[in-house]
């Protein structure tokens, strides 16, 4: 009896497999299209706002600039006028109109290097890390407080008054070091140089490797 | 996430391992299945055996469907998918050759090799045919050049040169498998029943 039923389901075991073919198919053209996102999901790149570690202090890039750390890159996000009025050392400039150009991912969208981004202060360059993390890129870093941090810590420390702690007088004393190295003179410095020294980094050429999209060989 | 290999997911210097390992289930379904018979092959043109066309076709229509669909759940992006570039005539030439091959000889490439695997000697022969076409191509290459890159349209598929919504491509290819099914079994049944 049970085997009778089995073989009269069985017979049709070709149209059903049949139905659940055109049925998956049809499914597929039902389906409610939706617009994909591109790069990373909104929560993830929520919480990666929320999140200060993108932050780096003037302090460390003023440390690795000094110690020639081959391994990041600075990016200028302000306009071209603005970056060839001043800017750090080495940077290069990619304006954030220009962020999203083939020419600028290259730059951007790789994970040999560490990309420092900044601007007058960081919130110029915090728009431009919003683009490039929902992008997914890697190792976007952001200048804290951008240049005006920077003169106000690293060109022109603010000497410490007789009343504070050893360390901050220990930050002091590198934080000048370091506007020596770039191009600060001091007067007291100044009588036994004699004459004005600058120093300038020299330039560093960055080369960027392509990431190349190899594609999948395909055959039978 | 996917596809694997080329989002990193599983490092490029694997795709040589998994691609032998594949080759070898590939095989041994190809050998399991019969298909290292030349009468089963030669089925699909005489009338008598249609098994070829319909694990090929389902083969095709269930991974398409099952991509598009892995594509709209975000397991997989289609764009990234490898298309075979067309050159033109040179697909419609080599096509028409390896078909007359096909129907002369009883296997393509692939089920020939198994079946020498198996020890077959038609299947032997068959392989030293391929080879000597092979040398043939390579010494006629430089006549033969302007068909091999000529005619050069790009990774285009279906969709792109039709203009049509993949989703109904696929839709309409499956029709077109289940039509070619059952016209295959009506085929099947006219014909005189072969044991082989």
């Amino acid at each position: 009896m049970v085997k009778k039923k089995i073989a009269k389901i069985l017979a049709f075991r070709y149209k059903l497999l049949a139905g659940i073919l055109i049925l998956l198919a049809g499914g597929l053209v039902l389906l409610p299209k939706y617009q994909e996102h591109e790069g990373i999901k909104p929560q993830e790149l929520l919480s990666n706002v929320i999140s200060p570690e993108r932050y780096i202090t003037t302090d460390q890039v003023a440390h690795k600039l000094i110690n020639r750390d081959p391994s990041f890159i600075l990016i200028d996000v302000r306009d071209e006028k603005s970056y060839a009025n001043y800017s750090l050392p080495n940077a290069l400039n990619i304006p954030l109109k220009k962020l999203l150009d083939e020419d600028s991912k290259s730059y951007l969208n790789q994970n040999q290097f560490d990309v420092v981004l900044y601007s007058n202060d960081h919130f110029y360059a915090d728009q431009a890390w919003i683009l490039c993390n929902r992008l997914g890129f890697k190792n976007i870093r952001v200048l804290k407080g951008g240049l005006n941090c920077w003169f106000k810590t690293i060109i022109n420390p603010m000497k410490p008054s007789e009343n504070m702690p050893t360390e901050a007088f220990d930050l002091y004393s590198t934080r000048k070091a370091s506007s020596m190295y770039f191009g600060v003179v001091y007067p007291e410095q100044a009588n036994v140089a004699g004459s004005e020294t600058k120093i300038k980094a020299p330039k560093r050429v960055i080369t960027v490797q392509k990431r190349k999209k190899k594609p999948a060989e395909g055959g039978c | 996430m996917g596809p694997l290999i080329p989002n990193g997911v599983i490092p490029m210097e694997w795709d040589s391992i998994i691609a032998i390992l594949i080759g070898i289930v590939f095989g041994f379904i190809l050998e399991a299945s019969g298909f290292s018979s030349s009468r089963k092959l030669a089925g699909v043109f005489y009338g008598y055996d249609f098994a070829v066309l319909k694990v090929f076709f389902t083969a095709a229509v269930v991974s398409l469907i099952g991509l598009y669909y892995m594509d709209y759940l975000g397991y997989l992006d289609i764009a990234q998918l490898y298309v075979h570039p067309l050159y033109l005539w040179g697909a419609i030439i080599g096509g028409i050759i390896m078909g007359a091959g096909f129907v002369a000889g009883g296997f393509c490439p692939g089920t020939s090799l198994c079946a020498v695997a198996i020890g077959k000697i038609d299947a032997m022969i068959y392989v030293v045919g391929i080879m000597i076409g092979v040398f043939l191509f390579s010494e006629l290459f430089p006549l033969l050049e302007p068909i091999y890159n000529g005619y050069f349209y790009g990774n285009i598929t279906l969709q792109d040169s039709l203009g049509i919504n993949p989703y109904w491509a696929v839709f309409i290819f499956s029709i077109i498998a289940i039509v070619a099914f059952v016209i295959s079994d009506i085929v099947r049944k006219k014909q005189k029943k072969i044991f082989y």
